[in-house]
């Protein structure tokens, strides 16, 4: 029996091999998803269905809300100057990976990856201990140069929940960048270089056009990350603090308002696909403007 | 490391040709992209040092800098049966949540890569999109999939949830191994007479086992870690450690958080390293 079911599989035999995992997101991936978009749109209590009409009703209520709306800028705005710092401080790094010895990558490597083995949670709370109180790291150090002389207030603000979020979503562009870096072809630059043009001018007109594709995968990483990520809000923003991510976990786990939960985390994961294509749709446009330019 | 750059220069680029101000603006671009690359280092590496230095404070609240040396918050940690329950609750879910993924991803990851078969590109696209989603999604659907089909939360529901999250991880590197295998030693064991049977055992499982110990590895990790899934599918009365350390973090300030975080921090630096060593530290980016 499993000689002649191997045997299948040897014969490179269709689809069946991947039956089970199919079969199993049918069940665990599939059907709960269709669950959460139908209690965006039908009345439950404590769980169960009330009735089985259809209702705009929670999707109108969130979208005519001032409340939302400001929530929702802030997620947006978190997300898109986290992209942007996290981008800013990656790509030197990544950069420079490709111009040093064997050794150095092999240390930048395990600087980037050992991050993403520890959980976020602990790296969320390592901020709450830097930028805490009066006895927070920064604060303390700042006191004893004598640079202030009452403590900051850093926590609790969109400041510290960008910070949080540029230094626990750093792996996540580092990694594609140094892919399409370290595979680049090196010719243009020399050329570029031996036609006289300085570094930075070939850095800015060669190097980094070159790297859209890794650019595109980063910052679509990091913004999909950054804006639908609720610990680090939760945590580093304090108790007044919403995005549209907190709000969908307050809404389950602390108000027990399904419906409006539902319909949030909806619009939280439509919205977010459409950043990322919108992000993907210009960055090809530049890429294509930049080698019609070339 | 500006230094590096210089000596990176290629023989062709002919510096005479070039002017004293663009060289002065190189050498100003090279010192910021070299201050910022330091900054980076630092920021990927500061901030787990200074959890485990607090973690050793004598101090009963966290402060900067640790005051004197001792191992009295590890020696609570240890003490408390709420926090080992919880650990070994996480442990039980991330043994089971690898164990399933691999048993589901080994063979998907065989069948999309060498299996001929009508809607290939939907089932790969299929497989690998529950990474493209928030673990929070994952984990609210299904909470509410339970909730309609009166499962409760339990360990058994965040495995199930936190195996589709997963399972991309696995199928992505077992696929990523498989597409570079050399099909050429497979058919010289068959026309040596091998068996079917034999040959994948010994000729092809063989090559993958790199990518599924790294595969594993992730899923194990992940599974351990994750708390947005985990939040919303564990049981109240059962909870793994990322649970039971988001409660800490809010809720508790003493200086032992910091030392559960160190114990993690470490625990995360020898899985490296032993992966590493095992496969090697390229594979991993995938």
């Amino acid at each position: 029996m499993a000689a002649s079911l191997v045997d299948k599989v040897m014969k490179g035999g269709g689809f069946w091999p991947a039956a089970p995992a199919f079969l199993y997101l049918v069940v665990f991936f599939i059907m709960p998803m269709a669950v959460l978009l139908a209690f965006g749109f039908v009345p439950i209590q404590r769980g169960t269905v009330q009735s089985a009409n259809f209702t705009l009703e929670y999707l109108f209520d969130v979208l005519t809300d001032d409340l939302f709306w400001r929530v929702w800028w802030r997620s947006f705005y978190v997300g898109v100057l986290s992209t942007f710092f996290c981008f800013l401080f990656a790509y030197p790094l990544a950069y420079i990976h490709t111009l040093v010895g064997r050794r150095l990558q092999m240390v930048i490597l395990i600087l980037t990856v050992a991050p993403l083995l520890t959980s976020a949670l602990v790296r969320t709370y390592a901020w709450l201990v830097i930028l805490g109180g009066r006895r927070g790291v920064v604060n303390a150090v700042l006191m004893d140069l004598g640079l202030v002389s009452r403590p900051l207030r850093m926590l609790y603000s969109d400041f510290a929940v960008i910070v949080g979020m540029v230094q626990i979503h750093l792996p996540f562009m580092i990694l594609p960048l140094i892919t399409v870096l370290s595979s680049r072809d090196r010719k243009l630059e020399h050329a570029s270089l031996g036609l006289g043009a300085s570094r930075v001018r070939t850095f800015f007109r060669i190097v980094l056009p070159m790297s859209m594709p890794g650019i595109i995968a980063g910052t679509t990483i990091v913004f999909a990350l950054s804006y639908t990520n609720f610990i680090i809000p939760q945590l580093l923003g304090g108790g007044g603090y919403t995005t549209v991510a907190v709000q969908v976990y307050e809404f389950i786990v602390v108000i027990l308002d399904w419906n409006k939960g539902a319909i949030l985390a909806l619009l939280l994961l439509v919205s977010c696909f459409l950043f990322v294509l919108m992000i993907t749709l210009a960055g090809n446009r530049m890429m294509r403007w930049t080698e019609a330019k070339a | 490391m500006s230094e590096t750059m210089t000596t990176s220069r290629p023989a062709t680029a002919d510096v005479a040709e070039r002017g004293n101000a663009s060289k002065v603006i190189d050498r100003i671009g090279a010192t910021i992209l070299a201050i910022i690359a330091v900054c980076t280092v630092l920021l990927l590496s500061v901030p787990s040092l200074i959890v485990i230095a607090i973690s050793f404070t004598e101090t009963a609240y966290i402060g900067f800098p640790p005051q004197g040396f001792t191992f009295q918050w590890y020696a609570d940690l240890f003490a408390r049966d709420q926090i080992i329950d919880a650990a070994v609750t996480s442990l039980q879910i991330s043994a089971a949540t690898t164990c399933l993924s691999l048993a589901l991803a080994i063979p998907a990851a065989y069948g999309l890569v060498r299996g001929r078969f009508f809607g290939r590109g939907f089932a790969s696209a299929l497989i690998v999109a529950p990474q493209m989603l928030p673990g929070m999604v994952i984990g609210v659907a299904t909470l509410f999939f339970g909730a309609y089909i009166a499962f409760r939360q339990s360990n058994l529901m965040v495995i199930l949830a936190l195996t589709v999250f997963c399972l991309p991880f696995a199928v992505r590197m077992v696929m990523a191994r498989l597409t570079q295998l050399d099909p050429a030693l497979e058919e010289a064991s068959l026309s040596m007479g091998a068996s079917k049977t034999r040959t994948f055992f010994e000729i092809t499982a063989r090559q993958l086992v790199g990518a599924i110990i790294a595969g594993g590895a992730f899923v194990a990790i992940e599974a351990f870690d994750n708390l947005t899934v985990a939040l919303f599918t564990a049981s109240p009365r059962s909870r793994p450690l990322s649970v039971e350390l988001y409660n800490l973090v809010q809720f508790d300030s003493s200086p032992m958080v910091a030392a559960l975080s160190s114990l993690e921090i470490l625990a995360a630096f020898v899985v490296m390293i032993v992966l590493a060593k095992a496969v090697g530290l390229d594979r991993l980016r995938t």
